[in-house]
C-alpha cells in the first residue's frame, strides 16, 4: 500500500444514487416555489384590480379567500393559499398560465362542473390570478 | 380603595351641578354624533355608487345588521317541510326564469350586469346550508334593503315562495350537468310563457 491515498476515500464522481437524490431536492425547491420573477414581469396582472374583481364576480360565494369580504363559500375549494397548490381543478399543473385558462373556461376544461364560465377578459383573470398568487 | 372610589362618586352627584354636568356631557356626546351623521349625509360623504365596493366597516355593519335582521324576523315561521319533489321542480322553473340573471346556478353564470352590481349578488349553491328553510324563505319573500333584492311575496303567491325555498333546499345536491338537463327539459315544453306542467 503506497502512503497517502486517503484522498481515495473520498468519491471522485457522484454516484447515481446521489445524483438522483439532488436532482429530486432541486426539483421539489423549484415546486414549491412560485414560478421565477421574469415570467411574472410579462404576466401583466394587478393584484388590486384582481381583489376588486374577486368581489364583483362573486367568487367567494363559492370559495374561502382570506381577505375578501363575506368569501366563505364551501361549495369549491378555498383559496387562500393557491399559491402553494399544486394542481388546478385536479387536472391542470398550478402554473400563471394554466390558472388563467381554467379562470376563463372552467366549462371547457371540466365540462359539467359547478364553477360557470363567467365572461373574464385575459386581462380580467390574469388580475384575478395575481390576487390569488399574492404575497401573503 | 373603594371607599374612596365611593366617596368621590357620592361627593360627584351630590353636588348641585353633579348630575347636570354629567347630562351636559351626554347630551354634547348625543349631539357631537348629529353633527357628524349630518356632515357625512349633507357633505355627500357616502359614496353611494355601485362602481366602487362598500368600504370594509360599512360593508360588514350592513351584512351583520342583514343576517341578525333575518335570523331575528324569521324565527317563528314554522316552514312546510319536507317539500315534495314537485315544489322542487316549481321552484326551479320559476328560478331558472326570475333568479338566474343575478345568482347563476351551478356552471350557469350570473348575466353580465350583476358584476356591476354593489352588493354582487351572490351564487346559491351553499345559501340552504348558510340558511334555515324559514330564513330562506323570509329572504326570498322580503326582500333585502338597499341590495336590489327584491320583495318576491309581492309578486308571488305564498306557495310559490315556498317552492323557491324547496329548489333552494334542493341546490346543493344538484351538479351543474343536473341543472343542464332540467333546463333541456323544460325548454321544448314551455313555448316561451308559461311553465310546463311538472313531472312527479
Amino acid at each position: 500500500m503506497t502512503p497517502n491515498q486517503g484522498w481515495k476515500r473520498f468519491p471522485r464522481r457522484l454516484g447515481p444514487a446521489t445524483v438522483l437524490a439532488l436532482a429530486s431536492a432541486a426539483m421539489l425547491g423549484a415546486c414549491v416555489r412560485r414560478p421565477a420573477e421574469p415570467t411574472w414581469a410579462k404576466f401583466g396582472g394587478d393584484p388590486g384590480r384582481g381583489a376588486v374583481l374577486v368581489g364583483r364576480f362573486s367568487c367567494g360565494a363559492c370559495h374561502q379567500i382570506a381577505g375578501v369580504q363575506n368569501a366563505n363559500g364551501q361549495v369549491g375549494p378555498p383559496l387562500s393559499t393557491f399559491a402553494s397548490r399544486t394542481m388546478i381543478a385536479g387536472v391542470l399543473p398550478n402554473t400563471p398560465e394554466n390558472l388563467v385558462r381554467w379562470l376563463r373556461h372552467p366549462q371547457s376544461i371540466v365540462p359539467g362542473n359547478a364553477m360557470p364560465d363567467v365572461g373574464l377578459s385575459d386581462l380580467q383573470a390574469r388580475d384575478i390570478a395575481a390576487y390569488l398568487y399574492r404575497d401573503r | 380603595m373603594a371607599g374612596r372610589a365611593r366617596e368621590a362618586i357620592e361627593r360627584f352627584f351630590s353636588s348641585p351641578l353633579g348630575p347636570l354636568a354629567w347630562l351636559f356631557g351626554i347630551a354634547c356626546g348625543l349631539g357631537a354624533v348629529g353633527v357628524g351623521a349630518l356632515v357625512v349625509i349633507e357633505g355627500g360623504l357616502f359614496n353611494a355608487t355601485a362602481s366602487t365596493p362598500h368600504i370594509a366597516a360599512v360593508g360588514l355593519a350592513a351584512h351583520t345588521a342583514f343576517v341578525r335582521s333575518v335570523e331575528v324576523r324569521a324565527r317563528n315561521i314554522k316552514a312546510p317541510t319536507p317539500f315534495a319533489a314537485s315544489q322542487v321542480m316549481a321552484g326551479f322553473h320559476d328560478y331558472d326564469a326570475s333568479c338566474v340573471a343575478c345568482h347563476g346556478a351551478p356552471g350557469v353564470s350570473n348575466a353580465a350586469w350583476a358584476h356591476a352590481m354593489t352588493p354582487p349578488p351572490p351564487y346559491l349553491e351553499d345559501a340552504a346550508r348558510r340558511w334555515r328553510p324559514r330564513e330562506l324563505y323570509w329572504i326570498v319573500g322580503q326582500g333585502v334593503k338597499m341590495t336590489a333584492m327584491p320583495a318576491w311575496a309581492e309578486v308571488r303567491s305564498d306557495g310559490e315562495v315556498w317552492n323557491l325555498v324547496a329548489f333552494l333546499e334542493a341546490l346543493p345536491y344538484l351538479s351543474a350537468s343536473d341543472y343542464a338537463r332540467m333546463r333541456a327539459k323544460a325548454k321544448p315544453a314551455s313555448g316561451g310563457q308559461a311553465a310546463p306542467p311538472l313531472p312527479s
